[in-house]
């Protein structure tokens, strides 16, 4: 584990295909389509996130409005410190693929994350790593989520490209390949383009 | 089968309608009271009146004025708002286990520039004899009462007092405080003549008052008030001071003048069945308070000493709301401004009730499935442990509802 990655979360429901995570602060959510990992003994599991919200802690407990004699919404915090101990940030990921003995597999990974597992955000030259093969866009394309997944797929190219030397080419050379796995759906496909800096 | 609600419609409608039939009879006597408390007469000669009357009900004593009404002073830049409460689970005598549980709320909200909070609770259980039982000190008499039913309420107060001078011990010198607890600071329910001085002694003088006089004492190095509040109130004690005002005889002796006249047509009864929440309601503006009366609650007067009970009435947005609060508090100017404008604030934050007391009630509550789930795990370790876990009869035959 790269000690310089940033923890963000922790695990807070798995499955093989993916997890949730709870943030440790309050919005530090990660932004759509960020490369995250957990680690599992020797290995990570590598996964995008998707679909964040900031909701009550308890389930029965509805935020309401409070802001309204208040001047900037920092000072509806700094009115009501409590809110921080009730609320939470989350987010929903996707399952990419793992690393065994310092290689990357873009399939699914035998077990899921082990709750309570911690998530780190993936530095720019493990992104740029994990994203050398692009088999990634198999399970990012076929991910079900709450989300458009058109949107979600755009946004991790998008993501990743930046951390390529030349975004334009990985941007280009992803493109390639979605228009390979979208051969039979062609609204998907220019949906997505659109979306990315070709 | 379940209850079935329309059988009992019809007098649910019957009991609506009395309750038009009172609400038109009551405005007359609510205005009689508004008309009785601006106009009180001679104060010095009602505040004589009310320390030689002998009535029925209880009284506030004046202790400024009658009607004064005061608004709140600034809001301090930095202040912080503490707050305890609690609930129970009580012994079931059908489970084997003898053993219940008090779970207390706890809440710090510091505002100001460095805003902070904490929210926690704190479950104990109570198994052992020696604290599921009280009994007189070795060498009285008198026989061992159990802590169950409405005496395990007043221990959980206790301990609401206790957890509440805890906080009250780490809070940063330099700040002004408040301490807020949910309910009256008066134990009501120690003043039935059914329990020993002991039970009195321990819930009280050992408790609530030891641990009030403990935060008192932390005045020294902050400005730290005390107050516990009552929402929508519906004591009646400053209405029934205003009876004073029209009873016609000069010292008011209700069993000596009127035991022989029916309810309803005593001379003071032109002011029956007004509350104090409504004539404050009328008589007081958006965050103003009423002036500060004196309990004249037995058991505050007899045995809370220093730390014996006034309150005052505070409009707070939708409702008017009874703040208690010990004497060492009310006969502080700065520590009174500080509660009156402290409530309205953690009221305003708290949609019409104080943020702190609501915050410490969610931490404290102990629902339901909390209930089963703890008797669950009761089980689970007596199973563990081959202790026996057969529970009564009549359980069992509530818990697997056969037909």
């Amino acid at each position: 584990m790269d000690e310089t990655s940033l923890r963000i979360a922790e695990v807070t429901q798995a499955s093989t295909a993916g997890f949730f995570a709870q943030c440790y602060e309050l919005f530090d959510l990660p932004a759509l389509g960020s490369l995250i990992k957990c680690r599992d003994g020797k290995n990570e599991i590598v996964a995008v996130t998707c679909n964040a919200r900031t909701s009550s802690l308890e389930p029965g407990r509805r935020p309401i409005a409070r802001g309204k004699t208040e001047i900037t919404e920092e000072d509806v915090f700094r009115s009501n410190p409590q809110l921080r101990q009730l609320l939470k940030s989350e987010f929903e990921a996707v399952v990419l693929g793992h690393s065994f003995d310092n290689e990357y597999y873009h399939y699914l990974p035998p077990r899921p994350v082990k709750l309570h597992s911690f998530v780190y955000l993936c530095n720019p030259d493990e992104i740029a790593a994990f994203s050398q093969s692009l088999e990634f866009l198999s399970l990012l394309t076929s991910a079900r989520t709450e989300i458009p997944s058109e949107e979600l797929v755009a946004a991790c190219i998008r993501f990743i490209s930046a951390c390529h030397a030349e975004p334009a080419t990985f941007t280009a050379a992803a493109g390639k390949k979605l228009a390979q796995i979208f051969v039979d759906d062609y609204p998907k496909l220019r949906t997505i383009l659109l979306r990315l800096k070709l | 089968m379940s209850l079935d609600l329309n059988k009992v419609a019809g007098s649910i409608a019957s009991m609506a309608s009395d309750l038009v039939l009172q609400g038109l009879k009551r405005v007359d006597a609510l205005n009689a009271a508004i008309d009785k408390f601006e106009n009180p007469g001679d104060l010095t000669t009602l505040k004589k009146r009310l320390a030689q009357a002998k009535t029925s009900w209880l009284l506030a004593e004046i202790s400024g004025s009658l009607n004064q009404r005061f608004e709140p002073s600034e809001l301090p830049p930095d202040y912080i708002v503490i707050a305890t409460d609690g609930s129970q689970i009580d012994i079931d005598r059908h489970h084997p286990a003898r053993c219940c549980l008090v779970n207390i709320g706890r809440v710090y909200l510091h505002y100001g520039q460095n805003p902070d909070c904490f929210l926690e609770s704190e479950p104990t259980l109570f198994s052992s004899t020696e604290e599921l039982v009280l009994k007189p000190e070795q060498g009285n008499p008198g026989r061992e009462i159990s802590i169950e039913g409405p005496l395990l309420g007043i221990k959980r107060t206790v301990e609401e007092f206790r957890y509440l001078s805890h906080l009250a011990g780490k809070l940063p010198a330099g700040l002004p405080a408040l301490a807020l607890v949910d309910g009256s600071l008066i134990m009501w329910g120690l003043m039935s003549k059914d329990l020993p001085d002991f039970v009195i002694d321990a819930m009280l003088d050992k408790g609530v008052l030891k641990y009030i006089s403990e935060i008192e004492k932390l005045n020294f190095q902050n400005q730290l008030a005390l107050a516990s509040y009552i929402s929508f109130p519906r004591s009646t004690d400053v209405i029934n001071s205003l009876r004073i005002t029209v009873c016609p005889h000069q010292v008011p002796d209700c069993d000596k003048f009127c035991t022989s006249i029916d309810s309803g047509e005593r001379p003071c009864d032109i002011l029956a069945g007004v509350v104090d929440r409504e004539l404050f309601w009328a008589c007081l503006k958006d965050n103003q308070r009423s002036d500060v009366f004196i309990s004249q609650s037995k058991i505050s007067k007899t045995r809370y000493g220093c730390n014996q009970i006034y309150f005052f009435y505070i409009k707070a947005g939708i409702e008017i709301a009874r703040v208690e609060i010990p004497e060492w508090v009310a006969c502080r100017p700065e520590l009174l401004h500080l509660t009156h404008s402290l409530i309205l604030d953690q009221c305003r934050k708290g949609q019409g009730y104080p943020v702190a007391l609501s915050e410490a009630h969610e931490m404290a509550v102990v629902s339901g499935a909390d209930r089963q789930n703890f008797f669950y795990l009761v089980d689970e370790y007596f199973t563990a442990s081959n202790l026996s876990t057969s529970s009564s009869a009549k359980s069992v035959s509530k818990n697997n509802r056969w037909i």
